[in-house]
Order: structure tokens, then C-alpha cells, then sequence
């Protein structure tokens, strides 16, 4: 009875237009362009770590500069990439866009750049240092190698403030968060399959509903088998999302592969709990139901932060509480933390509140729809 | 014959302050096409819904197969079809997926169950329509396929809630046959409807309700030999002198005489030879007329003597 109900319930989710549309199809296409849209920005960031600059040697070989321009395109931490070419070669590069900058060395280090930037700034910055410390390096090149090193540490030490820090392993790219509220957005979407448990389930919502409660199949045998098609179709829906965000779009949420799976399809349950609640609560009709269920789904999603990056921050400053019951911003946390912690301490207490809501959420639903006789159809 | 099926007893329903079922009460025997008549908005539906226990009550019993029915007196549904008002099948499934998950509902066997489909399949002639998805299908298949989620579990009592509403003529002939066939193989039909005319035709038992109450009970013919209506004579006329109308009046056995847009009707009660006797006085008053016909009472004559009012008042 429960495989027979699972069985087509899978073939009735997957055939559904709506379902494709919203849970697979918008989700790619808003992930498209938040990727058209700061891809730029993000690709700007994260260039910045390395600058990639031609370098022009007018006077014949310095080997002083070649010495610092060697140790600060060197290493984990580099700050340039440096080709040394001829001036044409140079101009050509410029031109493609392959370098941000011309440094070229005669006598003193002049910078010839075509746009202005955060790389550009760098690029100034640090001919300016070298033009400052040029004697005290000239001078000791050859007799006091060590000083020479200082100079370069100064260097570094005064371009530092406009490169990044890293705090973690973990990307910490700003514009990754509309990334996981995006997967955050998809799973709410899985409170529409949520949703359509009880309307096919319940004889005041649908006459499909008042049918299968005139049958012998138990409500609890036929919501189990509903509840379980749904979140099949819901992880399906959630690893295209995170396989399209992460293999064609090349976002990179950090943390291991495998935990943001198992994320992301904990928080598409975590939806379709949600839905199901929903539409077990009151006597509403399926159209207001629907419309509950989608406004408060987006509210959520729009608290964790979707349509504005930091109203995850305001929440949490006036209302935390909430931040630990919306099931979008436990979705986000939890991708959040597994990207950013070392440890998975954080990210343990999210998955675990995710599992825990998804279950007290189903439980309340069975409460409230199962034996029910109802006051009008 | 002579089991009982279905016992209502004295079932109240309310709707706020409207009283949907007021003291309502029936019985229906095994073999039995029991046909609940009513105009719109009578209380057919409630009472079909609370036989379900998909509604619930403020007062009364239902029992069926001698059972007290309850949500989950799954041992009753098992032997219960039910078709509905409006159809309720899965848009994304096939024709022949929506039968078999109906009927899976009830038969657990698969090789029982594909026999089964294909004899619903057969049985509502969807045959060429096996593969199609119900939005392919026009209204009357639709209904058919309706008819055949329900039927597909060959249950021994089978419930149909105004089945052939918004049905072409064709199908609803189509669907009348086949409940007549599904009786003659054994099940007990309940059938809900505002059109008399099925009821008429297909009914061996008739309930007549309105305003939630049981107005009238029994075979067509104990139904309208319970009104004093006998025959309707209806005539053409272009002019009818109002003295010639009252002599017709006056005559035996007429009880009632109406001229309406050229029509002259004339309502019997008992006797013989009344149209002859109607044309009679007619042609000494050297009136021509045009087409002359007699109608016998019909449920409407019954609902209307009993209520004051017409079964068709309310239709859609």
C-alpha cells in the first residue's frame, strides 16, 4: 500500500510543470544572474590576491628590483605576478587586459596603467614604496643582503592593509552568501510540495483528498508515502541546485562537498516539514493556504538575508530568537559555518536544530490532519 | 433483497444557522438503484458526505453493512465506491495510472488489480484513451474516467453524487446504461441528482428532499399516486376567450386550467376521456387550434404539489 502510493506519487511530483519550474528551472535562472550580476565583482576580489603586472626593464637588468620583485611574487602570500618583457610586449599585454599594470625600471619605478582599481592602487603603492626605499636598497644589494630583506618585509608590511587577510580556509567572498540563500530559497520552494501533502491528503482541501479518505488506505500510510515522494523529489531538486551552483556557475561555497549536500537536502526536508505544517494548520481554503505558505516561505528567505545581504544581522540584533526558528536562516547558517569554522561545532548545532524543527513540524502536522472528520467541505 | 445496506437515523446537520440535514432518516435495501432527489442546495451532498464520515454531525447513526460507519472503518470503505460531484482524479497521471491507483487503494494483488483496470477500461469504453493524460480528454470521457476510478474495485455499494452534471447527451445516456449494468451485477447504487428525468428512468427507490427533510418516499409509481395531478393536457391556442376557459374549468375531473403564452394547460385528476372532452367544447365554440398533447405526472408534478414549488426552479 505505502510503495503503491509512493509510486505514483513520485510519477504525479515529477510530471508536475509547476514543481520543474519553480524547484529546478527558477532557481538555475535566479542563480544565472547573481552570477552575471556580481560575477564581476567577485572574479575583481578575487584577482585582487594576486596581481598579475608587466615589467619593463629601460636601464638594462636591475638586479636590486628583480631581488624584491622576486620575493613578493613568490610564496602562498604573493602579491604580484610578474612578467618581465620588452615595452611593446609590454603595451600588447596591457592592452588584452593580461596585466593590470607597466612598471617600468629606469632609474626610478614608473607605473603606466588604462584603468583605475583596487589592483591598480596596489600596483601605485607599491612603486611609490620602492621609489622611497630604492636607495637604501641599491645600496645594500650587494653588501648588506639583510637589510635589503627589511626593506622588502616594510614593503609588504605597508600593501598588506589592501590585500586580504585570510581568516579561513573557507571562501570568504561577501557574495557568496546569496549563493546559499538562493539553496536556502530552494528548499523553502520545497514547502509547495509540503503543501500539496495535505491538499491531496485532506477532504476539506481537494476532491482528490475527499476521495482517498472515502478508501481504506489509512491517512497516516498515505501522507507517510506522500511525505516520503516529496522529499525524494526535493533532494533531486536539491543536488541539481547545488551541482548547477557549483560545477557550471563555479561558486565556490568552501567546506566539504559532500557536508553541503547533505546540507542542502536537510534543509529541502526541512521545507517540505514546513509546507506540510502549514497546510495542516486551521481550516483555511488551498488558495489561502497557498498563499500563506509562499508568503511567510519568501519572509523567511527574506530574513535570512536573499533580498538584502545584512537583514540576517538586523534580525539577529533585534530579534535573535528568530534567527534560531526560521528554517531559511538555519539553512544558510549551517553552509555558512561549514564553510567558515575549522571545526564542525557550529555547524553540528545548526544541522541538528534543522532535524530537530523538520521533526517536531512533521509530528505537528500528522497531529492535526490524521482521523479528522471535517465541519464543512 | 431485503438486507439492509445503508440505515441513516435522524441525522442533524448545521451550517452555522442554516440546517443542511433537519431529522433526516432513510434506509436502503441490498439491490436496490435508491435515487436522492432534491433541488440544488436540498442537502443530497451533505448527506452523501456525512454517509462518508467525511463530514461530521451534530446528531444521528449511520450505519452500513450493519456497521457503524466511522473514518476508520476501513472494513466498510473497502466495499464502498464512490463517485463524485466533480472530478477527482491526478492531471499528471495517464488514464489507465489514475484507475490502477484508485483501484490500488483498495486491491492489494497486482494480477487482481490489472485484471480489474482493464474491465473498468472496458466497462466506461476509455479503451482508445489508455495513455491519454485526463486534460486530453473531453468532459464526458473525463466523467467516465471519473466513473471508473470509482468502480474499478468492483465495490458492493456504490455511491454517485449528481455524476452527470455538465454532460453531453451522449455520455450521460452512456453513464445511465452503465449504472443500470453495474446493478444488474449485483451492487446497491445510490444515486444523487436534480434531474428527474435519471431518476426517473433509472431509480427503483426515491427519496425526495428538500431543505434537508424527506418530503416523499417511494417507487416512481407510489410517488406520483401520492399527488392528485394524473394527466396534463397542454394545447395551442392563439385565442381563448376567458368564458370558454372556465366551461373547460368546469368540467369533470379538470381540477386546474392555465393560458400561458399561447399554450393552454389543463391539469386531470383521475377520470377518462378528458382530452376528448377538453377539444369537444373547443369546436362548439368554433376555436381552431394547433398541436394537442398529454403529458403523465411526472417527479417535478410531485415535488411541485408537495412544495409549492419546482424541482427545476434551482437548476443550474
Amino acid at each position: 500500500m505505502f510503495l503503491h502510493n509512493l509510486k505514483y506519487e513520485m510519477k504525479a511530483g515529477l510530471r508536475n510543470r509547476e514543481l520543474v519550474i519553480w524547484l529546478i528551472l527558477f532557481p538555475m535562472f535566479l542563480g544565472t544572474v547573481f552570477k552575471i550580476a556580481f560575477g564581476s565583482i567577485y572574479e575583481k576580489v578575487d584577482s585582487f590576491s594576486v596581481i598579475p603586472c608587466a615589467v619593463v626593464e629601460d636601464g638594462g637588468e636591475d638586479a636590486a628590483l628583480r631581488q624584491v620583485l622576486d620575493s613578493v611574487s613568490e610564496g602562498e602570500d604573493a602579491l604580484l605576478k610578474v612578467q618581465y618583457v620588452s615595452a611593446e610586449e609590454a603595451d600588447d599585454l596591457l592592452r588584452e587586459g593580461e596585466v593590470s599594470g607597466i612598471l617600468t625600471a629606469d632609474g626610478r619605478l614608473s607605473l603606466t596603467v588604462t584603468e583605475e582599481g583596487l589592483a591598480q592602487t596596489v600596483l601605485r603603492s607599491f612603486a611609490g614604496q620602492y621609489n622611497t626605499n630604492r636607495s637604501v636598497i641599491t645600496d645594500s644589494a650587494a653588501e648588506n643582503p639583510q637589510a635589503v630583506q627589511q626593506v622588502i618585509e616594510s614593503l609588504r608590511a605597508e600593501l598588506s592593509p589592501v590585500k586580504d587577510v585570510p581568516l579561513t580556509k573557507g571562501n570568504t567572498d561577501y557574495m557568496v552568501q546569496y549563493f546559499t540563500n538562493l539553496l536556502a530559497m530552494v528548499a523553502m520552494y520545497g514547502s509547495l510540495t509540503g503543501l500539496h501533502i495535505t491538499i491531496q491528503n485532506q477532504g476539506n482541501l481537494s476532491k482528490l483528498g475527499a476521495r482517498k479518505c472515502c478508501s481504506p488506505t489509512p491517512k497516516s500510510v498515505s501522507i507517510c508515502a506522500c511525505l516520503t515522494g516529496s522529499a525524494i523529489m526535493q533532494t533531486i531538486c536539491m543536488v541539481i541546485s547545488v551541482s548547477f551552483l557549483s560545477f557550471i556557475l563555479k561558486i565556490r561555497f568552501g567546506g566539504n562537498p559532500a557536508l553541503i549536500y547533505l546540507t542542502a537536502i536537510l534543509g529541502g526536508l526541512l521545507g517540505v516539514a514546513f509546507g506540510f505544517c502549514i497546510g495542516s494548520i486551521g481550516r483555511f481554503q488551498t488558495g489561502t493556504k497557498t498563499g500563506i505558505c509562499f508568503g511567510v516561505s519568501m519572509f523567511c528567505c527574506f530574513c535570512s538575508g536573499l533580498m538584502v545581504g545584512n537583514m540576517k544581522s538586523v534580525v539577529a540584533r533585534y530579534a535573535p530568537w528568530f534567527n534560531r526558528i526560521n528554517p531559511a536562516a538555519l539553512i544558510t547558517d549551517s553552509l555558512y559555518y561549514l564553510n567558515i569554522d575549522s571545526d564542525y561545532q557550529r555547524y553540528a548545532v545548526a544541522v541538528i536544530s534543522m532535524a530537530v524543527l523538520s521533526a517536531v513540524l512533521i509530528l505537528l502536522g500528522f497531529i492535526l490532519t490524521r482521523r479528522k472528520k471535517y465541519a464543512s467541505l | 433483497m431485503g438486507e439492509t445496506v445503508v440505515k441513516l437515523e435522524n441525522m442533524v446537520k448545521r451550517y452555522g444557522d442554516l440546517i443542511a440535514l433537519d431529522h433526516f432518516s432513510l434506509e436502503i435495501q441490498a439491490g436496490e438503484i435508491f435515487g436522492l432527489l432534491g433541488p440544488n442546495g436540498s442537502g443530497k451532498t451533505t448527506t452523501i458526505n456525512c454517509l462518508l464520515s467525511l463530514l461530521s454531525y451534530d446528531k444521528g447513526e449511520i450505519e452500513i453493512f450493519g456497521k457503524k460507519m466511522s473514518p476508520t472503518a476501513y472494513d466498510i470503505k473497502q466495499q464502498i465506491g464512490i463517485i463524485m460531484q466533480e472530478v477527482a482524479v491526478f492531471d499528471e497521471l495517464s488514464v489507465y495510472e489514475n484507475i490502477d491507483y484508485f483501484c490500488g487503494l483498495y486491491i492489494h494483488d497486482k494480477e487482481t488489480r490489472k485484471q480489474y483496470v482493464e474491465d473498468a477500461i472496458r466497462f466506461v469504453g476509455l479503451e482508445d484513451f489508455v495513455k491519454f493524460r485526463p486534460k486530453k480528454l473531453s468532459g464526458g470521457l473525463l466523467r467516465r474516467l471519473n466513473i471508473a476510478c470509482g468502480i474499478a474495485h468492483k465495490p458492493k455499494l456504490i455511491i454517485l453524487d449528481e455524476p452527470t452534471v455538465a454532460v453531453d447527451p451522449q455520455s450521460r445516456n452512456k453513464i445511465l446504461e452503465g449504472i443500470a449494468e453495474l446493478n444488474r451485477n449485483g451492487a446497491t447504487v445510490i444515486y444523487t441528482s436534480h434531474y428527474m428525468e435519471e431518476v426517473e428512468q433509472l431509480c427503483t427507490h426515491i427519496v425526495i428532499m428538500d431543505k434537508g427533510k424527506k418530503i416523499a418516499e417511494g417507487t416512481k409509481d407510489e410517488l406520483k399516486r401520492m399527488i392528485k395531478n394524473t394527466e396534463t393536457v397542454t394545447i395551442e391556442i392563439l385565442e381563448l376567450p376567458e368564458a370558454v376557459r372556465e366551461e373547460i374549468g368546469r368540467l369533470p375531473h379538470i381540477y386546474e386550467t392555465e393560458y400561458k403564452d399561447d399554450r393552454f394547460t389543463v391539469r386531470c385528476s383521475g377520470g377518462k376521456h378528458n382530452l376528448i372532452r377538453i377539444l369537444d367544447v373547443l369546436k362548439q365554440n368554433d376555436l381552431s387550434f394547433g398541436r394537442v398533447y398529454t403529458e403523465l405526472p411526472t417527479l417535478n408534478d410531485v415535488f411541485l404539489e408537495i412544495t409549492g414549488k419546482s424541482l427545476r426552479d434551482k437548476e443550474d
